[in-house]
């Protein structure tokens, strides 16, 4: 399988002189060409789960495999896509470079066969991004930035895409572009987890899991 | 919950910002110390130059002093005029000493003679008169060589023996006869000590080494001398002065001590006497004012440009500020909140920083003026004039910083996303700097670049102001022209391996960053390297200048006929020195200063720079010792040929051999003929030419001296660079561009402050996308790669760009700096390699820690939260 399980994930932080527990023995596996939404109210604990699978957090207590490994800080970008909620787009660059950074930080080039650089000429002209190439990201708005940061975890064709709220910042239009595009990596066989509170979202998943308290439940919260 | 007012919540909220507090801070503590440093600086050098007027003189040239005289007073009104300079000063309210001479008496037919006639007691008037001379401890400042008690005159020996008398014995002066209460030791065969400075003209004679000065008879009390003065009709010279110590004393304390004296000389026991001040202290004042009105000019420039400097830093300040509280500022500025709310915010959110910064900047410049300008003794008024300039820094950057931070804030709202920048950014300003600095070199054209006034050299300002004019300009230019090319660059990039890529995008995606990045490096490399290489080479210059004045390093001289082939010492040359000497040849006759030189120890001793002649001195003086029927000499100032010399009345046959455009020992305008003085007949006394003996020394004149004596030397004098720089002054020319010196340090100052605001600016950005990019794929190492070319590139470009605009700015203005028209050399080129080379390397050291600095920073981040927070 590819994609990710994680068993009895556990994580504690310290706020002053409390201990505040986000997760409290999560259990979730994702395989690979499924879509899983992860659903719940702010603060449950929804993106200290994707900081472990994504390597930024250690957990206190379980075990995750990612992949092929158990350590997903390890996992290059065509194993693990990210889009953060914070997006990360590198300021110094330009939209399109910032899309086609994987690439080229992996050695990429554009004349090589099965290079990522049509993928990303795609998935921009997909996103409504085609004509802001050039622009930085703060020349462009919030919810196109959100869009290069989608388009970004994808040129790769990961393995495994975690998403952060990838469409709060975004219209009807362009959210139901992103999940498509979500929707066909999966299809392609790509894991993905998508961090939501789009009930559109929801739909389109293969799966919805809901946290409560750091607890994780099957289906979505009612 | 009860909200505290705008003024008293927003300087707290402002503390909230520690990276915009301290940048407020520094920077309006670097703009205060900037323009509150000029004030001072100009007071100190105003006070140096006071103490270095006085500080070759005897120490009572600083003390204020009034002079009562009478010629042949009679009675009373020979003990008012003793008493009243004293009576005078009491009357301001000052503690005088008195001092009490007699330097010339009236004979029977009323003729005024030097000196009072003294006659032993075997009744032969003695052919030398005596000077007679009485001060409070005198007696506790001599060698004694025999006394009794009571009162009387002390003799110096040589006086005592020529007359006979002993201690006990008697002597008649001027009419009186007067026991003889002491002998002392002629107080020139002793070291008199500081004491007797200013009564040296009383038992030297500088001007003639034959004709002893009257013999200075000490009287053991004040009425004793009044008494004697009144019986011989001699004239009574009563001057009282305050002792101050000179030199600690600043120019406002000699005007009120020169105030002083006016009222000590309208005191009642003194006003319509005639009494008269002495004019040393008043006289080394004005100077020393003329001298800082020849720095104003330089100095005021450079101060405003520096000041002007620092502005735009508080400014970028207030920039950042903005970025720090962006998300506060964006949401007023949605609600409609203007520009002018916004600086109101700013402003009252920084305004305690900046009072901060005002005050540690006026605090700094005291200190470094105090311990490294001219002198640390500072006039009151400078000291409230820099405390103006304070205030002047705070509020002016203060406002600068709000002014800016409001129209940043304002414009992150009210201008869409990816707008072309505005038309202002788009201007170049800097060709206005340009401009400026040509008018500054038009009008240069017309002046003097170094004047000299009242003997004192004064720089020019123009010749300031053109060259940092058109350095700033012209850095400004460069770096607008090469980030011009930065798109260029970026597509080329976009080819290379990822931190040269990333570093090229970082340029590009901050223009104006990087083009403020690389001015901030640039002005203060150019100024550097341009105030570096005049200073070395106007101290080249000046060096060479007072070298060919001197001849050596220094040099003693007697006009005692001595035989200058009996000198001898380790090192050193003598020169056999003719005045009144001319040369003939087919044309006029031309007075020259002939050196009689040893030509085996002349060239290791003189001075010499290569660009004096074509050929080595060695060269030339091997010249001199050729075998030929004619005397060969080498000379400047006059072609090659035949000629006949003449010393004084004695001719000599000569051929010049050799010629250079200057010759050491040169002190006249007179051309310099060298010639070997073996070669030379017998130049008797009779012949009428003035001639001295000198010994050249590159080490201790007073060793050189010690040797003219050994040979039958009596009186003689050293001279070292010291004291011919004292008479030129050259004062005002070393302190400017010891000022440029401190501004170029303050410019790298301030680069390097720049650099930190550039680095926190970027901070945020920098660190998130640096996260993102660790889980793209790139390595720390190629990302500090990525930190070292981008700050170290621009630190390359900056050196660069400083170093070429300092070869220009040191190209057109060099030549022009001659500190002395009237002495050669022209002016010499001397290029400080080591200090260039150090700023270029220490440059890149700043840049390649601050590399680090921000990989540390964004090593420490952490992923999680920063991937977390709001994009």
């Amino acid at each position: 399988m590819t994609g990710f399980a994680a068993t009895g994930l556990v994580k504690r932080f310290r706020r002053g002189v409390e201990t505040v527990t986000a997760l409290a023995g999560v259990d979730l596996a994702v395989a690979g060409g499924e879509f899983v939404a992860l659903v719940g109210p702010s603060g449950s604990g929804k993106s200290t789960l994707l900081a472990l699978l994504c390597g930024w957090e250690t957990p206190d207590a379980g075990s995750l495999q990612v992949g092929a490994g158990t350590d997903p800080g390890g996992q290059g970008w065509t194993e693990l896509a990210v889009v953060p909620q914070a997006l990360g787009l590198v300021a110094d660059l330009s939209l399109a470079d910032n899309v086609l950074l994987p690439a080229r930080l992996r050695g990429g080039r554009s004349d090589r066969p099965g290079d990522p650089a049509p993928l990303a000429e795609r998935l921009m002209a997909d996103f409504g991004l085609a004509h802001l190439a050039d622009r930085y990201p703060h020349q462009a708005s919030l919810g196109e930035q959100q869009r290069a940061a989608v388009a970004r975890a994808l040129v790769l064709r990961p393995a495994l895409l975690l998403a952060d709220e990838p469409t709060a910042h975004q219209d009807r239009g362009h959210a139901d572009r992103l999940l498509d595009a979500l929707r066909d990596a999966a299809s392609d066989g790509t894991a993905v987890l998508l961090a939501t509170h789009d009930e559109v979202a929801w739909s389109r998943a293969d799966r919805v899991v809901s946290m409560r308290d750091g607890l994780l439940v099957e289906g979505a919260p009612r | 919950m009860r909200l505290l007012p705008p003024w008293s919540r927003a300087p707290l909220l402002g503390l909230r910002q520690p990276a915009a507090v301290v940048a407020v801070l520094v920077t309006t503590a670097i703009l205060a110390c900037a323009v509150a440093s000029a004030p001072l600086f100009l007071s100190s050098a105003r006070s140096a130059a006071l103490q270095q007027q006085l500080a070759p003189q005897c120490a009572e040239a600083a003390w204020p002093a009034v002079t009562a005289s009478a010629d042949a007073p009679v009675g009373d009104a020979a003990q008012e005029v003793a008493g009243a300079p004293v009576a005078a000063w009491a009357a301001v309210g000052r503690t005088a000493e008195p001092s009490l001479t007699v330097g010339s008496t009236a004979n029977a037919s009323g003729n005024v003679q030097q000196g009072v006639p003294v006659t032993a007691a075997d009744g032969a008037r003695l052919s030398q008169p005596a000077t007679l001379l009485w001060r409070p401890d005198a007696l506790a400042h001599v060698e004694v060589v025999d006394e009794v008690a009571g009162t009387g005159v002390w003799l110096p020996a040589s006086y005592a023996q020529a007359a006979g008398a002993t201690a006990g014995g008697t002597v008649d002066v001027g009419g009186t006869p007067t026991p003889v209460v002491g002998v002392y030791t002629d107080l020139f065969d002793t070291v008199p000590g500081a004491y007797w400075c200013d009564d040296e003209p009383y038992f030297t004679n500088a001007s003639s080494a034959d004709t002893p000065p009257p013999a200075l008879v000490l009287t053991t009390d004040a009425t004793t001398l009044v008494d004697l003065a009144v019986a011989a009709r001699g004239s009574l010279s009563a001057p009282a002065s305050v002792p101050v110590d000179g030199s600690t004393l600043p120019t406002s304390r000699a005007t009120e001590l020169d105030e002083l004296t006016t009222a000590a000389l309208d005191a009642p026991p003194l006003r319509g006497s005639g009494a008269t001040r002495d004019p040393r202290l008043a006289e080394a004042a004005d100077r020393a004012q003329v001298l800082e009105g020849g720095l104003r000019g330089p100095v005021i420039p450079v101060a405003v440009a520096g000041g002007l400097l620092a502005l735009v830093l508080v400014a970028a300040a207030g920039s950042f500020w903005a970025d720090r509280r962006a998300t506060e500022v964006r949401l007023l500025a949605a609600r409609g909140v203007g520009p002018v709310p916004l600086a109101g915010k700013a402003a009252l959110e920084l305004a305690l920083p900046a009072l901060v910064g005002a005050a540690v900047g006026w605090a700094a410049s005291r200190l470094l003026i105090g311990a490294l300008g001219p002198a640390p003794e500072l006039d009151p008024a400078a000291a409230a004039a820099a405390v103006g300039a304070g205030v002047a820094a705070f509020v002016g950057g203060l406002g600068a910083a709000a002014v800016v931070a409001g129209l940043r804030a304002r414009g992150t709202v009210e201008r869409p996303l990816g707008a072309a920048p505005r038309w202002p950014a788009q201007v170049p300003w800097e060709v206005a700097l340009l401009l400026a600095a040509g008018a500054c070199w038009l009008l240069l054209e017309g002046r003097d670049a170094v004047v000299s006034q009242g003997g004192v050299a004064q720089v020019n300002g123009l010749l300031v102001a053109f060259p940092l004019l058109a350095v700033a300009g012209a850095a400004v230019l460069a770096a607008r022209l090469l980030t011009a090319l930065l798109p260029r660059l970026r597509r080329w990039a976009g080819r290379r391996r990822p931190p040269l890529f990333l570093a090229v995008n970082r340029w590009t995606a901050a223009r104006a960053a990087t083009a403020t990045l690389l001015v901030a490096i640039a002005l203060p490399v150019a100024v550097l390297g341009y105030t570096a290489t005049l200073t070395a080479s106007s101290r080249a210059t000046l060096d060479a200048k007072v070298g060919v004045q001197l001849g050596a390093g220094a040099y003693a001289a007697t006009a005692t006929r001595v035989d200058p082939d009996a000198i001898t010492g380790p090192d050193g040359t003598t020169v056999l020195r003719f005045s009144d000497a001319t040369l003939t040849g087919s044309a006029d006759r031309t007075p020259v200063q002939v050196l009689g030189i040893d030509p085996t120890t002349f060239a290791g001793t003189a001075t010499w720079v290569d660009s004096f002649a074509g050929s080595p001195l060695e060269d030339l003086v091997g010249r001199l010792t050729r075998d030929s029927a004619v005397v060969p000499v080498v000379a400047s100032g006059v072609p090659a040929g035949s000629y006949e010399l003449r010393l004084g009345s004695v001719p000599v046959d000569v051929e010049v051999v050799g010629t250079a455009d200057v010759l050491p020992g040169r002190r006249t305008a007179d051309p310099v003929v060298l010639v070997d003085r073996s070669r030379l007949p017998e130049v008797p006394p009779s012949a009428g030419s003035d001639q001295s003996v000198e010994r050249w020394t590159d080490g201790d004149v007073a060793a050189a001296g010690a040797q003219l004596r050994d040979a039958g030397a009596v009186r003689v004098t050293g001279t070292e660079p010291a004291d011919v720089q004292r008479a030129a002054n050259f004062l005002g020319v070393t302190w400017t561009f010891g000022y440029l010196s401190a501004l170029a340090v303050f410019s790298g100052v301030i680069g390097a402050a720049g650099l930190l605001l550039y680095l926190e600016a970027r901070s945020r950005a920098r660190v998130s996308g640096y996260v993102m990019a660790r889980r793209l794929g790139l390595s720390r190492a190629a990302h500090l790669r990525s930190l070292v070319l981008e700050l170290g590139g621009v630190a390359v470009a900056g050196v660069v760009v400083g170093g070429l605009l300092a070869v220009g700015a040191v190209a057109a203005v060099y030549r022009r700096l001659d500190v002395d028209l009237v002495r050669p050399p022209t002016p010499l080129l001397d290029v400080p390699w080591p200090a260039v080379a150090g700023t270029a390397v220490a440059t890149l050291a700043v840049a390649v820690v601050a590399a680090l600095y921000a990989q540390h920073a964004a090593d420490r981040a952490d992923p999680a939260t920063v991937l977390r927070e709001d994009a």
